[in-house]
């Protein structure tokens, strides 16, 4: 028996499918770590430095505490929601890692719905959230819910506005498509003939994630937790993995879209197979810039959320649609 | 809207406070001593010598109210501000182990709190007040009012005897 | 241009949610109750135990009652049964993040009682550290204000120089917080070597801090704007009712201060403005209380030019036994007026010691201004008050 079988389905898939999901555990683990050291030096101080050399090993520290915790639940929640809803937030995070691709030719699944596939998995965070604080069945969870769901739904609609621009000059719905159109050094990257629908999708892409400003569903100052109150343990330890897991996914997403995905900013830099690097970095950066904003700024109220949201993005995604369609009829030789 | 504050000379104000309430109100002892204008009134006139102060005389600061158990009865001690150098010292004195006075939150709102608190740790009933609740101490089961010369504190007294 | 209408009528508004609560005949109809909800004693973000019960429509609070009382340490019991001197260390703990200012109208009502005179450079040092105190209140202050808000780093900077002053403190009363060093007739002791100019140093150096480190970082904040603009307003006339004292009342516009109206102690011969904003809403405070950590900047220059030189302690004889009567200490703590009654029977002990903190009465705010503002506006204006739980329940 050949290895040339596992290149075939289902084993291929399946494999790759593991390995994605181990990637997006790590991810979730690391970025903890990723989080506390560039918060620490945000505020003038250093961050875990005991476990482990220079304390790298912490993630592990982590998990492991996680894992021994006891499961907490309160008596009258709703056992069933209460306990679903953390893999209701996990899987939608971890499932659209499968159509990103990392390298030429390195997709799990080269769907040609690709985009639609990120915008209506997506969605579906909004409901792991209300499960979550529905679940719980106290007033903090119930607030938290309520709020993380007016939330996500009202930022998904700028999210998917920005993204009709890049659909619009690619003439297709495929990630490979929109990664191979950006090729030929960073000039040709969306971001800047896009360039208010790469603030748009950054902006609206913090909201999903539920990202300082916008992390009122869990507000840790008014509602101490928001809907994630009444969660310990390893429950609590996957809603976190889930949202780390959400900002790593909105960034790559954002990366393959807007910054070219695995293409080297000057072609003299290409790797070959081994992009994934490029593509490592440029999410590693977006990602840091997620972490930055949560550090310094402080949160938006829910009416000024919501205000701006649908009164600023809204308009802006739309206006630059029509710039986009305009400048694709008006200058056919660049588009 | 802006509230504007007594200016002019201390002395003259000072003087012009005392002859205001002399005028109005038979007191028991007034003078003016450094910057205080001390007076000592009746209980059942109280408040009306500080709606004087208040209303005609501009002393816009309610600075707090003192309770003091002297064995028998209880002196009140309410200082007005005018909050420029002048202090308006009103005493008070109830007599017997269950005393009641007017309230003052209708002319010092901010009164409802020091009120609150001269209720729960003395037991002073005010008539008027709108919502006469103990302020520190437990709201049910717990029929002390601590300050009173007559709670002791004991080490030998537990949490269970006080409930 | 949208920004700018929309900033037009928050401040109009103040924040409120005006006319967005159901009227009476679609309540019954669909059956809408408000939520009553505890934002309870124990709560990650409360200036410390306070229980506050919410009733709330959407996000919209309707009424709000603190209840306090879970912090209370019957302070004013404990002092009837402790000599005069042994009451100072009480003292220390009423307001922790100031505890300078407490000590020091304790001792000015029991001097008050013995009429007493205080050596000239007891004096001096007295308002220094009141004044070194009060900088290090203000701005955790300001750094709680911006956690609630959801920014968790300008409070570790604002503890960083907090930190730096405790060095000081400790270096001059022996204590990182609770100093036990302002006593009845004078100071414990005197300054060490050195130290006015290790303070005069850190005093420059605060002072070219202050706008990098704070102002420039927060003030042109579009989010702290839109979350501190407008919230939390009130008249001149509300907040005197209301009895508001220190940075809540100025922040409306009114100029009261007892260290220039009231003048105690070294204040007599200092020159400094009192800091007062005319908006009345949590953006105004937060001015207010840089405006003053810059003031107080200025008066501990003054007296570090002028230390007078002499004795610390006046001499009271071994025995504080004051006779018969009423002393009243009136200073001016970070957080409003603070005053001590203290009544004497001729004994070694004080018959009755009424602290009047300035919390207990500023915390009147949080019932009248907060109906009608939203869930998360609650911290903001419990930002503006700038409750310390011991201060409230003594």
């Amino acid at each position: 028996m050949s290895l040339d079988i596992l290149n075939q389905e289902p084993f291929r898939f399946l494999i790759s499918f593991g390995a994605i999901l181990f990637l997006v555990l790590n991810l979730a683990a690391v970025l903890t770590m990723a989080e506390r050291k560039v918060s620490a030096y945000i505020q003038l101080r250093y961050g875990p430095n005991r476990v482990g050399p220079r304390g790298l090993l912490q993630p592990a520290a982590d998990v492991f505490k996680l894992f021994t915790k006891e499961n907490v639940s309160p008596s009258r929640a709703d056992l069933w929601v209460f306990l679903l809803a953390p893999i209701a937030m996990f899987i939608p995070a971890a499932a659209v890692w499968l159509v990103i691709p990392f390298a030429p030719g390195a997709v799990v699944a080269d769907l040609n719905i690709a985009i639609v596939f990120f915008i209506a998995i997506t969605s579906i965070g909004a409901l792991g959230v209300i499960m979550a604080g529905y679940g719980s069945r106290s007033n903090f969870s119930l607030l938290g819910a309520l709020r993380g769901a007016a939330q996500m739904i009202s930022y998904e609609v700028p999210l998917i506005l920005s993204l009709l621009g890049i659909v619009m000059l690619t003439g297709s719905l495929s990630l490979v498509d929109v990664v191979n159109a950006q090729a030929g050094g960073f000039w040709h990257w969306y971001f800047l003939p896009q360039l208010p629908m790469f603030v748009v999708f950054y902006i609206a892409g913090l909201a999903e994630a539920r990202r300082v400003p916008f992390d009122l569903p869990e507000g840790e100052s008014e509602i101490s937790g928001g809907f994630m109150v009444e969660y310990s343990g390893m429950t609590w330890a996957l809603i976190q993995a889930s949202e780390f897991a959400s900002m790593g996914l909105i960034s790559a997403i954002h990366v393959t879209l807007f910054l070219g995905g695995w293409q080297p900013p000057i072609d003299a830099l290409d790797l070959g197979s081994f992009n994934w690097i490029w593509f490592g970095l440029k999410t590693a950066l977006i990602i840091f810039t997620f972490q930055w904003i949560r550090w310094t700024m402080p949160r938006l109220r829910m009416d000024q959320l919501m205000d701006f949201g649908w009164k600023v993005l809204v308009p802006v995604c739309l206006i630059w649609l029509f710039v986009t369609a305009g400048a694709m009829l008006l200058l056919p030789s660049v588009f | 809207m802006s509230v504007t504050l007594p200016e002019g000379d201390l002395q003259s104000r000072l003087e012009r406070y005392l002859k205001g309430f002399r005028n109005r109100h038979g007191l028991g002892e007034s003078a003016v001593e450094g910057n205080v204008v001390r007076l000592v009134v009746e209980p059942n006139i109280l408040p009306e010598v500080l709606a004087t102060a208040r209303d005609n005389l501009a002393v816009l600061h309610l600075s707090f109210i003192t309770v003091v158990d002297l064995e028998g009865s209880f002196e009140l001690t309410y200082e007005l501000l005018d909050m420029r150098g002048g202090i308006v010292r009103v005493k008070t004195r109830l007599e017997g182990e269950e005393p009641v006075i007017d309230t003052v939150t209708n002319i010092y709102p901010t009164a409802n709190f020091h009120e609150r608190e001269a209720y729960d740790m003395f037991g002073i009933a005010f008539r008027g007040h709108p919502d006469l609740r103990r302020l520190y101490m437990w709201q049910d089961h717990f029929d002390h009012h601590p300050l009173l010369k007559s709670f002791e504190i004991s080490t030998k007294r537990t949490f269970e005897g006080l409930r | 241009m949208l920004r700018e209408e929309r900033r037009a009528r928050e401040q109009n508004r103040g924040g409120r949610a005006s006319g967005r609560l159901a009227g009476p005949d679609v309540r019954d109809e669909f059956g809408i109750e408000t939520l009553e909800m505890n934002m309870g004693p124990q709560h990650p973000a409360m200036h410390g135990l306070l229980r506050l019960i919410l009733e709330l429509d959407g996000e919209t609070v309707v009424r709000c009652d603190p209840v306090m009382g879970y912090l209370h340490r019957s302070k004013e019991k404990i002092s009837e049964n402790r000599m005069y001197p042994s009451v100072v260390p009480i003292t220390d703990r009423i307001d922790y993040m100031n505890n300078i200012a407490m000590e020091y109208g304790y001792c000015m009502a029991v001097e008050d009682l013995l009429d007493a005179e205080i050596p000239p450079r007891a004096d001096a040092i007295r308002a220094l550290l009141n004044e070194l105190g009060r900088i290090m209140s203000h701005i955790p202050s300001i750094g709680f204000l911006l956690l609630e808000l959801g920014a968790f780093t300008p409070i570790l900077y604002a503890f960083r120089e907090r930190e730096r002053i405790q060095n000081m403190f400790e270096a001059i009363t022996g204590a990182r917080m609770m100093f036990h060093y302002i006593r009845i007739g004078g100071v414990k002791a005197d300054l060490p070597e050195g130290m006015p100019e290790q303070m005069w140093e850190y005093i420059e150096g605060l002072e070219k801090r202050l706008k990098p480190d704070f102002m420039d970082l927060i003030e042109g904040n579009e989010i702290f704007i839109a979350r501190t603009r407008g919230v939390g307003k009130m008249t001149q006339e509300k907040a005197i009712e209301m009895g508001l004292t220190g940075p809540p009342l100025r922040c409306t516009g009114v100029s009261y201060d007892v260290r220039r109206d009231y003048p105690y102690g070294w204040y007599k011969n200092l020159d400094f403005d009192v800091i007062t904003d005319e908006a009345g809403d949590v953006e105004a405070s937060y001015r207010v209380r840089i405006g003053e950590v810059q003031q107080s900047i200025r008066m501990i220059k003054q007296i570090l030019e002028n230390l007078p030189e002499g004795e610390v302690m006046a001499d009271l004889g071994r025995r504080i036994r004051p006779s018969e009567g009423d002393g009243f200490g009136r200073a001016e703590s970070a957080r409003g007026e603070y005053v001590v009654h203290v009544v004497s029977d001729g004994s070694d002990t004080p018959y009755r010691v009424r602290y009047r903190t300035p919390c207990t009465v500023n915390m009147q705010l949080l019932k009248e201004i907060v109906p009608g503002h939203y869930l998360p506006d609650i911290m903001p204006i419990m930002g503006l008050i700038d409750p310390v739980s011991g201060s409230w329940d003594k």
